[in-house]
Formats: C-alpha cells, structure tokens, sequence
C-alpha cells in the first residue's frame, strides 16, 4: 500500500516536473531611468519562456523589483496582469512591456512616491526577478530568474558662463568668448558629445524663437570637454546710444538705451551614436536650459 | 466648423468695436514698417576644403509690418507681422525646413517660429490676441513658446481674466533627408488666468495651462520623440508694500504624460477632466519665492527656486527640472563724493544650486558667487573690479571618483581720464584671470585650464570734431594640458557724421593673431563699417558690411587652408506716425 502510494505520488510529481516551464532573461545591466522607457527600447529586457513539454495551460508573470538586500520594492498585482499561454512546442519571447507592465506593478513606500513623481525608481543596485505562476492557482510552473541592473538618470548639463543674461565687453568678445558648462552625471562609460550652438537674437524675436528659427553661428561638436574657447570673426561694431538709432542688430532697453548685441546659447548632449543622450526626458533633445548673453 | 465660427466672432467684435468708435473722428496710424536684405558669402581654399562651414544663410529677405492704428481713445488695432522669405530652422522639430530641402505647408510656414503674424484689437479694457503671440503667464505656467490661435486678455477694474488656444507645432513627418527632418507631433495648447491686479501693489492669479500631442498627426511619425501632454495648475501672489519691500510667490503642480501611447493607469492619480494618467504620467510640484527691499541706492533679496524631478510643462518645453536653488543678491552704493554722487557701487550674489531632490540621479551641488565692485576714486581714476565662482560637486556613482568642476575668475579694471580743452582721453587697461580644475573620474587627477586675458583700450573724444575713434590691444592666453592657445588682436573703430548728420559712417579694422602650441601663427583680418543713412525723419537706410579673411598656419591639413567670409545687410525702414503730421 506503501509503495503504492509512494509510486503515485511520484508519478504525479513527476508529471509536474514535466509541466516545469525553462525560462531565461537577459537584462540590460544599467537600463534607461525611466521604466517605462524600457519598452521602447528592445535592448533592455528579453524573457524567454520555454515549452509547455506539451501541456495546454495559462501562466501569469510574477514580476518583482528587489533592492539587493531583498526588499521588495514593486510587484505584480497577479489579479489583474495578463495571461500568456506558453506554446506546447517551441519558445515564446517576451519583452519589457509585458514583463514589467507598469499599470500592474504596484510599488511600495518611497518608490511608490518617486515613481509618482518622476516614473523613475531613486538611483541604486536593483534585482528584477521574475517567475511564472499556473492560472488559476498560482503554483509556480518554473524557477524563478533573477538579474541585477544599476539604475540612475542622467542630468543634462548645467551652462555656466557666459551666465543668464551677462553682458561681455564687445572688446574682449570679438576676440574669445569662453563657454563653460557642467558634466553629465553620472558621467558616461562611453564619452558623450556636447553639441554647442550660438544664435544670435535678430530684433523682434524672442529668445527661444532665436534658438528655434536661425541659423546658429557655432554649431560645434565637443567631446568630452566642458569648455570651449570661441573665436567669433564677427566684428562687433559698437552701437549708438541713441534712442531713434535704427540698425536693426540692437537690443533695447525699455527706457531706449542699447543693451547690445544679444545671443541665445545651448547644449545638446549625444551619446557615442549621435543620438540625444536623454530622448525620455524634457524636450526630447536632450538640450539644456538656454542662456542669453549680450555682446556691448 | 468651430474655428470658423470662431473666427466670425472675432471679426464681428472687431467691426462692432471700430464703428463704435468712428465716431470719434480721431483716428491714427503709427508704427514701423521694413524691409531688409541679407548676403552671405564664403570662399574657402582650397578648392574642395569644407573645413569651415557657412554659419548664415546665403540670402535672406526679411519683412516687418508694424502699425498701430488708434481709434480714438479707447479703441486700437496693432498688428505686428515679421516674416522671412527663407526657413532657417537648425535646432528643434523645424529643423531641415532650410533651402534646399523639403518644402513646408501653408500650416508649417504659419507656425514656423522664423514668421510671426498677429494682431491685437483692444478697446478699453479688453485685448483680443489673434495670430501667433508668445504669452508669458508667469515663471512655472508659460512663457517660452509661440503659439499660433486666438484668445484673450480682459483686465475690468482689478481683475484679470485670460484666455489663449491654438497651435504651438503643427504636425511635422519624419524625413531621412538630407536635410533630416525629426518631425514633430502637432500639438494644441491652451492657458487660461484669472486673478486680481493692482499695478506697484499687489498680484493674485491662478494659471492653467495644457498642451497635448496629437498621436496621427505626422505619418511617418517622428522616431526618436514621442507623443506627450501635460496640464499644469499655479498660483502666483505677488506683494509690494511700502519703502520698497516686495515679497513674490508661486506654487504650482504639474501633470506629465511623457509618453501618450503608454498603457492608461489607475495607479496614478489623473486631473481629470484636464488629463487622465497613463504608466508614463508624472505629477509633481514647483515653487518659486522671492523677498527683499529694493531702494535707491541699496537693494537686497533673497529668492529661491524648487522644481521637482517629474515638473515639466509644455509652456517652457526646455526647463531642467529637479532642482533647489537659493540666492541672496545685494546692490549698494555708497561713498558719495562733494556733488553728492555716489562713488561705489557694489553688485553681488551667492547661492547654491542642489540638483537631484528626487535622489533619481547622482547628488550634485553647484556654488554660484559673483562680485562686481566699481570705485570713482577721483575725476580720473576708477577701478572695477570683479569675481565670479561656480563649483560643481556630485558623487561617484561607478566611477573611482566623483565629479568636481571649479571655475574661479578674477578681473581688474582701472581706467584712467584726463582732458584739455580740445579733448577728453580715456585709457583703459583689463586683466581677467580665469581658473578652472575639472577633475578625471576615472584617476582622480585633477587638471588645469588657465586663461590670462589683457586689453588695453585708448578712447579719445573730441570736444570741437565729430570724429569718434578708439583703439584697443588685447592678449589671450589659455593653458591646458596638451594645448597652449595665445590670441594678439589690435583693433581701431572710427565713427563720423556726414552729410549734416544725415549719414553716419562707423568702420572697424581687427587684426589676430592665433598660435597653438608650437604650429606656425593663423593670421585672421576683420573689417566691418555700417552707414546709417537718415533720408527723411521717417525714412532710413541702414547697411552692414563686414568681411572675415582667416588664414591657418600649419595647425590643420591642407597647410596653408584659408577662408573669405562676406556678410552684408542692408534694410530700410519708415516710421510712421499721422499725429506727428
């Protein structure tokens, strides 16, 4: 009766083995800040899942995000994620989008605020795991698998000098004009570009106007460096001080005295591809704050 | 069918509010009119070289229309169009609209920033805009964009009621090129205020402003941004009171979809009606604040500005978020001489900018000083003296070494006047010495790029000629490793009137000189003159010509590279005014 038993369960353990599903992931080691940029890039997460050895069943992916101490910081709502039914023969690849669906992970404590408010997790060393669980019970139909990523966004560089709104002496400027700006943080494993260009601000345009609609007068690739020394060949003429001047370079002020040539500058940072380095954030140019400066 | 109703509205308040002031018989017409030309020309050697490339385009023709007509006293119609005859769109979605590549519709060339077309009726208190208008409802809310719509501005008494919508970015396919086109998603906006306003006294007003992508708007779509809406909500007060104490205040919170094609969420919390949260959604919060005391002769303020990691608005679409910052500014003059003049006049600033609030990136700490001190010692001499320092700071991350960036300047001006009875002289002398230490991540070396900067300038101004002229000698030195950059350049301005003041002559002659390390000297000659040419009291002609003759040493192949670079403008403008006739 013993044996009987022992070779039933055995049987059926067996069978279940059988119906143990072989899954891999492979995972971008520092994948982009923002997690829902995951998607939209395809290099970051792929996640195999195996055959069914035959077997017709649902599972549902149980996905967590762990610090490396093992708290967890986010889960799957299991009650509401999407089924996926592996195939009986043959491999099914998954991507970011339905390993980490973001309108079913429910995050917890601190992170829930910072996803919140920013859609990205604070920066730090993180552990994704995931594991497939049978439909409807949720007994595991596979080991879980877990990678580790280091997360943390990159800060777009900051301009320095020539700082808003400065005036610079149109003697020294005909000359050198120096432009200095902040890194990227974190810096970058590959060195990235700061693309700098310089726009003059013809009368009766606005500053971002400028930017946008002329020809820049520096369109300078920099790689690496956070300075350059530029050598503008403009021959800036001194202006007139006076009220009913009409060259229409000037710049006035509103009680009619000419502030000067004036100039709209900016960074795009590009990684080692010539893309925009942050294309989830802002503007989607990856371009810093701009600073007006002007030339008397 | 909307817009044109709309737009029927808008003429027919239009006509009603002329007619109801015609009546006046008082009717006006001011303004500027213009029309101006710009030649381009670049000749490199030799034949083939593109190691220098045209920074201007070729030829440009530029239009201004800005009259004011004026009904009576309560009614006027001001118009203010400016438009180019070429795109010369290089950064942002509009890029590669330039000559040469592919055309803009009638929507894109409307809505291209290089053009602007609006008018803004307004009788007694109430402004209609109509056209493009770039509208700057506070610091958080909006400010930095063009958009092309209708609205309007109603300020009866103390209240002010405002409301824009229109087009800031019509759709905008993807083009591979050349020239490559991003594209853009066309994007509606809309802003709205209402609050209460009594100038020198007090401000209280509520923003709100949205902008929303539309998904099939550009086919291809753009492949690098995507769809995007935001809705943002602010409160600003603004209160002066007496003796000159001013205290300025906003709050406001933003909600961002970064991404409209992203799955809708319940996870987080939507404004709703204004906009529903998807996984890409982020709310989060901004405030300025500013107090101090501005006096005559002693100004002091301490302002402070906080936006969080996920703030974003589409009305200042290049804002960098996350961020703390906090200054305290000072201006005071003081020593008065015997006319009671004062003497001294300090200008300074310290605060800190701290990036990353959110804790999403790497701690980053910048340091921003600033100085400027001017003295008039006596009749002759005076001295200025400045300093500015910014230090960046942030931590490791997985790199051996942080980040550390300090940049420390330090200038010196005396100038020195005397005069006789025929002229007054000026001689100025300006030393600038500019440190900045970066240090490497990687080996914690820190190095070096000194720059020394001398001018010398000599201005003497004639008491019984016309003639202005000025002299100026100037030396540059930068030091970086590997890189060792000296500019010379001598340069002479002489400005004149002709022709009983009708004409005015400027010209400008600039020599550099510039070595690198040990490479033979580049030579580089600047001339420039503009004649400003008054034909009539409305009437004038003003033009620009300049030239730019660059010579390399043996610093880049092919040995001996050189480049003639020609610019010219020339424009005329007429001033009107019936009431002046």
């Amino acid at each position: 009766m013993t044996k009987k038993l022992i070779l039933a369960i055995a049987f059926l353990y067996s069978g279940y083995l059988a119906a143990q599903i072989k899954v891999n992931m492979v995972l971008s080691g520092r994948p982009p800040a923002s997690l829902t940029e995951w998607a939209n890039r395809k290099d970051v997460l792929t996640f195999i899942m195996g055959e069914s050895g035959g077997q017709r069943f649902d599972v549902k992916l149980k996905t967590e995000i762990k610090t490396l101490d093992g708290t967890v910081v986010g889960a799957t709502n299991l009650n509401t994620a999407r089924p996926f039914s592996p195939l009986p023969a043959g491999s099914t690849i998954l991507g970011a989008l339905d390993v980490l669906p973001l309108e079913n992970i429910v995050f917890t404590g601190k992170y829930l605020s910072a996803m919140q408010k920013t859609g990205k997790l604070p920066a730090d060393n993180y552990m994704l795991c995931v594991q497939l669980l049978r439909v409807p019970d949720y007994a595991p139909a596979s080991d879980p698998v877990c990678k580790n990523f280091y997360l943390t966004a990159y800060q777009l560089p900051i301009l320095m000098i020539p700082a808003n709104e400065q005036e610079l002496n149109a003697k020294v400027a005909q000359t050198a004009i120096t432009f200095r700006w902040t890194p990227v943080v974190p810096a970058s494993s590959t060195p990235v570009t700061y693309h700098l260009q310089v726009f003059e601000i013809l009368e009766n345009q606005k500053d971002v106007q400028a930017l946008r609609s002329n020809q820049p007068l520096l369109d300078k690739n920099i790689i690496g460096a956070t300075q350059f020394i530029w050598q503008p060949q403009l021959g800036m003429l001194a202006y007139r001080n006076e009220k009913d001047s009409l060259t229409t370079l000037q710049e006035k002020e509103s009680d009619g005295n000419v502030k000067g040539k004036k100039f709209v500058w900016t960074i795009q940072t590009l990684d080692n591809s010539g893309q925009p380095l942050n294309p989830a954030e802002g503007n989607g140019e990856s371009r810093s704050e701009p600073h007006v400066f002007y030339v008397k | 069918m909307i817009r044109k109703k709309n737009v029927a509205i808008c003429l027919l308040m239009i006509s009603s509010m002329a007619t109801a002031q015609m009546d006046d018989k008082k009717f006006s017409v001011s303004g500027t009119m213009g029309v101006t030309y710009e030649g381009y020309g670049l000749t490199r050697n030799p034949a083939g070289w593109t190691g220098y490339t045209p920074r201007r385009p070729w030829n440009q023709v530029r239009f201004s229309f800005m009259p004011n007509f004026q009904f009576g006293k309560d009614f006027s119609l001001p118009f203010n169009i400016n438009l180019a005859a070429l795109p010369t769109n290089f950064a942002g979605p509009y890029s590669g609209f330039i000559p040469g590549g592919p055309k803009q519709s009638f929507k894109q060339w409307i809505t291209n920033p290089v053009n602007s077309i609006a008018v803004n009726p307004k009788y007694k208190w109430g402004e209609l805009q109509l056209g493009t208008q770039y509208l700057k409802y506070s610091e958080l809310s909006t400010g930095d964009i063009g958009i092309f719509g209708a609205g309007f501005d109603l300020r009866p008494k103390t209240y002010r009621i405002k409301f824009f919508t229109g087009t800031s970015q019509p759709g905008i396919n993807y083009y591979t090129g050349p020239p490559l086109i991003t594209g853009a998603f066309k994007r509606n906006n809309w802003m709205f205020q209402i609050g209460r306003e009594r100038e020198g006294k007090y401000e209280v007003a509520f923003n709100f402003a949205k902008g929303k992508d539309f998904i099939n708007s550009s086919a291809p779509p753009p492949l690098s941004i995507k769809p995007q809406e935001g809705f943002i909500a602010s409160l600003v007060t603004n209160v002066f009171f007496d003796k000159g104490w001013y205290l300025k205040l906003e709050g406001a919170q933003s909600t961002f979809t970064k991404d409209l094609t992203t799955p809708t969420t319940l996870l987080i919390k939507s404004f709703e009606p204004f906009i529903k949260s998807h996984t890409s959604t982020t709310r989060d919060y901004a405030g300025t604040g500013s107090i101090g005391k501005k006096g005559k002769n002693f100004d002091l303020g301490l302002s402070t500005k906080y936006l969080g990691a996920g703030f974003q608005t589409a009305g200042y679409p290049y804002l960098q978020p996350d961020r703390l910052d906090y200054t305290l500014n000072t201006k005071w003059n003081t020593w008065k001489d015997k006319s009671d003049n004062y003497r001294m006049n300090i200008v300074a600033s310290l605060g800190q900018r701290v990036n990353n609030i959110s804790n999403t990136t790497l701690s980053a700490k910048q340091l921003i000083g600033n100085l400027n001190w001017f003295t008039q010692f006596n009749d002759q001499w005076s001295l200025n003296v400045n300093y500015n320092n910014f230090g960046f700071q942030s931590a490791s991350g997985l790199n051996p070494y942080g980040i550390k960036n300090v940049s420390n300047d330090l200038g010196f001006s005396p100038t020195y006047s005397w005069s006789n009875s025929k002229m007054m002289n000026m001689l100025s002398f300006s030393y600038n010495y500019s440190k900045y230490d970066e240090r490497d991540v990687l080996t914690g070396l820190t190095t070096s790029n000194n720059t020394h900067t001398a001018l010398l300038t000599y201005v003497p101004t004639y008491f019984t000629k016309e003639l202005t002229p000025d002299f100026s000698v100037m030396y540059f030195y930068n030091d970086v490793p590997l890189a060792k950059t000296t500019l010379v350049t001598i340069s002479s301005g002489l400005g004149m009137p002709v022709a009983k003041k009708k004409l005015q002559l400027r010209g400008q002659l600039q020599y550099n000189l510039v070595k690198l390390n040990a490479f033979k000297n580049d030579n580089n000659l600047i001339a420039s003159c503009s004649v400003d040419w008054k034909i009539s009291k409305q009437f004038s002609w003003n033009t620009y010509l300049s030239t730019n003759y660059f010579k390399y040493g043996n610093a880049i192949l092919p040995i001996g590279a050189n480049y003639l670079e020609t610019t010219c403008r020339t424009g005329f403008r007429y001033k009107f005014d019936t009431k002046k006739k």
